[in-house]
């Protein structure tokens, strides 16, 4: 019995050894997307997409260490990366509405058409 | 008892690697795809279906506890959240890029819009009513 327990367990954490090794892959594949994304939407969506992924591994990892805490680490990161994605858009937002105002004024009218990402 | 315990690590484990495959595919739609309009729609599956099926299998795997309770709250307020801050993605995309129309079609007026699908919601009828008349 004591035997098969311990069995049990191990292919739980196996499992989710796997499962954690797969998610650290992807996230840094959405890390190149974040890095490459030509448009700064593209980066935001990427940074969206990690947030959800290490709010799963966040999840795994409390399940695997046995420490029930760190779901509530999971609900606040959710909350953060939320919070994250409506400031830096509603930021650039406000930065590209700033230019057209001052290229409408005629001030800097070609130095800011550079930088398209914006 | 241990045949429940050793189904309910293959149902959860089953359910993780389901959660699994759907980020692979959110992975695989935002490479592939071309435009932010249309990546944001790969990586809108991951919020919903893709956190839903892992944290259904992590609450398969935990048993019931108070901490299933914090895992449903992860996936609901990700409901609530994920459309929200993809409006506003693609409200920043819309509103900065000024050359959307190389990659959508623009329409000024919603008039415009809707005149246009109204012409073929009346083609379609003529059609489907002249269909009708040949079987006739």
């Amino acid at each position: 019995m004591e035997k098969e327990v311990s069995l049990f367990l191990q292919a739980q954490r196996g499992l989710f050894l796997v499962i954690l090794i797969v998610l650290g892959l992807l996230f840094f594949a959405a890390l190149v997307r974040a890095v490459k994304g030509p448009r700064v939407a593209d980066r935001l969506v990427a940074v969206n997409m990690i947030g959800t992924m290490v709010m799963v591994m966040i999840a795994i990892l409390s399940l695997y260490w046995q420490e029930e805490y760190l779901l509530d680490i999971c609900l606040i990161y959710a909350m953060a990366s939320f919070l994250a994605v409506i400031v830096l858009s509603k930021v650039y937002i406000g930065i590209y509405e700033e230019q057209h105002s001052e290229e409408e004024k005629g001030t800097k009218p070609d130095s800011r058409k550079e930088d398209k990402g914006v | 008892m241990s045949v429940w315990e050793w189904i309910r690590l293959l149902l959860g484990g089953a359910l993780l690697l389901c959660g699994l495959l759907i980020f692979l595919i959110e992975m695989y739609g935002v490479f592939r795809l071309k435009y932010v309009l249309n990546r944001m729609h790969a990586a809108a599956l991951g919020d919903t279906l893709g956190i839903t099926c892992s944290m259904a299998g992590l609450m398969l795997l935990s048993g019931f506890h108070f901490s299933t309770l914090k895992m449903a709250m992860v996936v609901l307020f990700l409901w609530l959240t994920s459309p929200v801050s993809s409006h506003l993605l693609a409200r920043l995309e819309a509103g900065t890029n000024e050359e959307l129309g190389e990659h959508c079609e623009i329409y000024e007026e919603l008039k415009v819009l809707e005149a246009e699908l109204q012409e073929q919601r009346e083609t379609s009828m003529q059609s489907e009513t002249f269909d009708e008349e040949e079987k006739e």
